[in-house]
């Protein structure tokens, strides 16, 4: 008895479930006739996503497509780009970029001091800046936000390592006592983990966490925007900051979650979003015929590059003169006309144009494969053989790898292509496990020291930044002489110098910049591209 | 009955425990930090080293098992790396959008499946046979990143009929959760505002997913239809009269589903794991592109809570599977 009830049940309720949704999809076809004429009369207009497709979106709301859900939002832990475009209009910082340039300009900072010695910075804060929730925004927080990122200890805590101590002078007025000199600190401050965070954020500590898991999912900040909804997987909301000066005229941005290149397309022909982020470049001339899109285009800082491995790989490579082989043997121009769709420019030596300390008189290497050949000769090497590492992180990077193989086969180099997993291959990258490896780099701040410093000084070998494992005391000398003092004119000398050593020895293939690229609806006005903030959109300045 | 269950379910232990040894072991030895990707590519040793630490990584493997484990005994699975979010919140929001995108595909492929099958078996060899035939058959030879962008490119863009990613429209709040699955939801909150928009976009990518699925339920129904209706027992019926529908359904069919059950019922576990390119296409926020993402980001706690659910849906569905087996066909017995 007991089993034939429990087997009948079973098979109920089974059956209720099941007969539910068929009754759920059998309703389907009316509902689909009622879309091929006219909206159902019970739902109002804008609830019919074909409705909504086919007319523009509303004028005070932005919709920008993106790939990928984000992750933390929290300013003192994300070193993640994704993130920042919906921290930095959530936050403001004490300086700001200034329009395209890679300079800075005031923010919640009307003006700022620099001892001789480089090691006190004193900041005057302006007044009537506040934070959403309507607390002003003071130097306390300002101390309050750097002595958090510090304590937290993680990516950003990096940055600002060189902070001794912050110090409250008055309300208006906040001092920040610099462990040695470093010029580029100005630039690091405005950058997204220089985003002023409330203090009030200590009401919702779990844990000891400072906040961490709230910050994680919700913003705090004194931006002209604030976070308001978040639908995981769908979609980021932003509104305005009742308590911003700034009055913008888009009110609502959606960061709308599509993952699939496809579906962003034709949702932007459609109209029914304005941004899409996420179509691949041999898309984008396609994109370009749309009548209602616009595909804007500007030279970014960020750079395509090869590690040549200095120490640690193929013992051939600690030739200099190998590597010049390599460097001569890439045919430059084929390649940003291939792979990038003509959409880039070849690098001249280490510091990409439009970033102060570009050298625009360095040598660049032209192809020359009877060079090339020379000077392997020259270093009694034959038959080389070496591995290119990569992986599929960058869709171009297949096709740049065939490219590359091509190019040192007419100079009689193999190469080997070994694509690895992503997170392996940076593993290796950072082991120094490879011959050649493929690479982009993109600054954090505006300032040279994140190429020079970073790739070349010996103390920061692998992925920290000396990728090629290149050390070079004279180089070592330069660039660190650079970083310790504030005169601009005398620290591009020194730049310059260590770059002519550099682009001589090769320790990188210097490929390409590549051009910024971005599929905006022609109704979108006001958005300003500032090769520092990639990904990062001026919404207060934008209008529909 | 009772003891059969008990059984399965203390098997069901065992099995999730090997799968969280094997899944964790495996995801730890595979090269990569996840410390790494969390600071950036340009940390200092030292901060890599802190995160390390506030992330349990430094610790030798077979502790941080333990300490996971321990958790997992106690509800806990662990906090996201990408997201500093326990990791049964986000497995809470995506898995009914998972399910709810499977269910329908499934009852999609049923009712139109079953029907095809049945009748491709009745008609044998006929042209009825060959349509039916190659209905199915294209749907399971066609990879569901070209039958998705198609069926985008025309319900979407040609027609306008449909939308093309996402779950419910930005403008549309979404019932209140109660189960999970919107069309529950706002069925049971009488929301018909949402109801219908989030009905208007299960439609594309479930009818897709359903399609790549057709050819299993339609091939096992046929298989076994014709094997059925060649036993003595359905001459006999005939040669008493019996024929037509009756015969069909209340002779035939009921005895043919029974190895279509355990094959639907096992394609239904494959579908919850494989609705990830679906969910990929169609914007869908579900697990499977929640956990394309955390693989990206070598995000192991998600990786493993993932893994978690969704062996433990697949033993939960065998073990329904094997039930619904016990309710079909009487003479079998514990």
């Amino acid at each position: 008895m007991k089993r034939i009830w429990s087997r009948s049940h079973l098979f109920t309720s089974l059956l209720l479930i099941l007969s539910l949704l068929a009754a759920a999809c059998s309703s389907t076809p009316a509902n689909q006739s009622q879309g091929e004429t006219k909206p159902p009369e019970n739902t109002p207009a804008q609830n019919s996503p074909a409705q909504q497709a086919q007319s523009a979106t509303p004028a005070d709301t932005l919709f920008v497509a993106i790939n990928a859900d984000q992750g933390t939002l929290d300013p003192a832990v994300t070193f993640d780009n994704g993130a920042w475009k919906i921290t930095y209009p959530t936050y403001q910082r004490l300086v700001e970029y200034d329009g395209a340039t890679t300079e800075v300009k005031p923010g919640l900072a009307k003006e700022w001091k620099v001892s001789d010695d480089g090691l006190t910075w004193n900041f005057t804060l302006a007044e009537g800046n506040t934070f959403s929730d309507g607390t002003p925004v003071t130097a306390d927080a300002v101390k309050f936000t750097f002595d958090r990122t510090l304590k937290i200890q993680k990516g950003p805590a990096d940055v600002y390592n060189v902070i001794q101590e912050v110090k409250v002078d008055s309300p208006t007025s906040v001092t920040f006592v610099l462990s040695q000199n470093f010029p580029p600190f100005l630039s690091t401050l405005a950058a997204n983990y220089g985003g002023i965070v409330n203090p009030k954020v200590m009401e919702k500590e779990e844990n000891g966490d400072l906040g961490q898991n709230y910050l994680a999912n919700n913003t705090m900040g004194s931006g002209p925007y604030q976070l308001t909804e978040w639908r995981k997987g769908e979609y980021i909301k932003l509104t305005l900051n009742p308590h911003s000066t700034v009055k913008p005229a888009i009110q609502n941005v959606f960061f709308k979650i599509v993952p699939d290149a496809t579906s962003q397309r034709l949702q932007l022909e459609q109209g029914e979003i304005d941004i899409a982020e996420g179509i691949p470049k041999e898309q984008l001339k396609a994109v370009m015929a749309f009548p209602n899109v616009s595909v804007l285009q500007e030279p970014s800082l960020a750079v395509d590059y090869v590690y040549v491995n200095s120490t640690k790989g193929n013992p051939a490579l600690q030739n200099p003169k190998v590597r010049q082989a390599l460097s001569y043997a890439v045919d430059y121009e084929a390649l940003t006309s291939s792979v990038q769709e003509g959409f880039a420019t070849q690098m001249r030596g280490p510091i990409p144009k439009g970033l102060w300390g570009h050298d625009e008189s360095a040598h660049q290497y032209k192809r020359d494969v009877e060079k090339a050949k020379a000077l392997l000769a020259e270093a009694g090497v034959s038959n080389l053989k070496l591995d290119l590492l990569y992986s599929d992180n960058k869709a171009w990077w297949e096709t740049e790898a065939l490219a590359l193989q091509s190019f040192l086969a007419d100079a009689g180099v193999t190469l080997n292509l070994k694509k690895i997993a992503y997170a392996t291959s940076r593993e290796m990258m950072d082991k120094g496990e490879f011959d050649l490896a493929l690479g982009v780099w993109s600054p954090d701040f505006g300032d040279p020291y994140m190429f020079m410093n970073y790739w070349f000084d010996s103390n920061n070998l692998g992925l920290a930044g000396n990728r090629a494992f290149y050390k070079n005391d004279k180089v070592d000398e330069l660039v660190r002489k650079a970083a310790s003092i504030n005169d601009k004119a005398e620290r591009e000398k020194l730049y310059k110098e260590a770059q002519n050593i550099v682009i001589d020895e090769a320790p990188y293939l210097y490929l390409y910049q590549m051009d910024f690229q971005l599929p905006i609806s022609k109704q979108v006005k006001g958005f300003v591209f500032n090769p520092m903030l990639e990904g990062i959109y001026n919404l207060a300045d934008m209008s529909k | 009955m009772r003891q059969i269950i008990a059984k399965r379910l203390a098997m069901l232990v065992l099995v999730l425990f090997g799968v969280t040894l094997i899944t964790f072991f495996l995801s730890h030895v595979i090269p990569g930090d996840p410390a790494r990707m969390m600071v950036g590519q340009r940390a200092s040793e030292e901060t890599l080293q802190e995160v390390r630490r506030q992330l349990g990584l430094d610790q030798p493997v077979w502790v941080q098992y333990f300490t996971y484990m321990k958790g997992l005994l106690a509800g806990d699975f662990g906090d996201s790396i990408r997201t500093q979010q326990p990791v049964i919140n986000d497995l809470i929001t995506f898995f009914p959008a998972t399910i709810e995108l499977a269910l329908t595909a499934f009852v999609i492929a049923i009712v139109i499946g079953i029907p095809i099958g049945i009748l491709s078996a009745v008609k044998k060899d006929t042209g009825y046979d060959h349509a039916g035939r190659f209905f199915s058959i294209a749907g399971i030879s066609t990879p569901v990143f070209w039958s998705g962008l198609v069926g985008i490119l025309l319900f979407y863009k040609v027609f306008n009929l449909l939308p093309s990613s996402g779950r419910i429209d930005l403008m549309v709040t979404p019932p209140p959760t109660i189960t999970g699955l919107f069309l529950l939801d706002s069925l049971l909150t009488g929301n018909w505002a949402a109801f219908s928009n989030s009905l208007w976009h299960l439609i594309l990518p479930a009818c897709i997913l359903a399609f790549a699925q057709l050819a299993t339920v339609t091939r096992q129904v046929r298989a076994s239809m014709l094997e059925v209706l060649s036993q003595d027992y359905i001459r006999t019926a005939l040669a008493n009269g019996i024929h037509g529908p009756v015969l069909l359904f209340r002779y035939a069919l009921r005895n043919a589903l029974i190895p279509t059950i355990t094959v639907v019922g096992l394609s239904f576990g494959s579908l919850l794991g494989g609705a990830v390119v679906t969910e990929t296409i169609f914007g869908w926020p579900g697990m499977g592109k929640y956990v394309v993402e955390s693989i990206a980001f070598l995000d192991f706690p998600a990786i493993m809570g993932f893994t978690f659910v969704i062996s433990f849906g697949y033993v939960i569905i065998n073990l329904l599977v094997d039930l619904t087996y016990y309710a079909l066909d009487p003479q079998i017995k514990e």
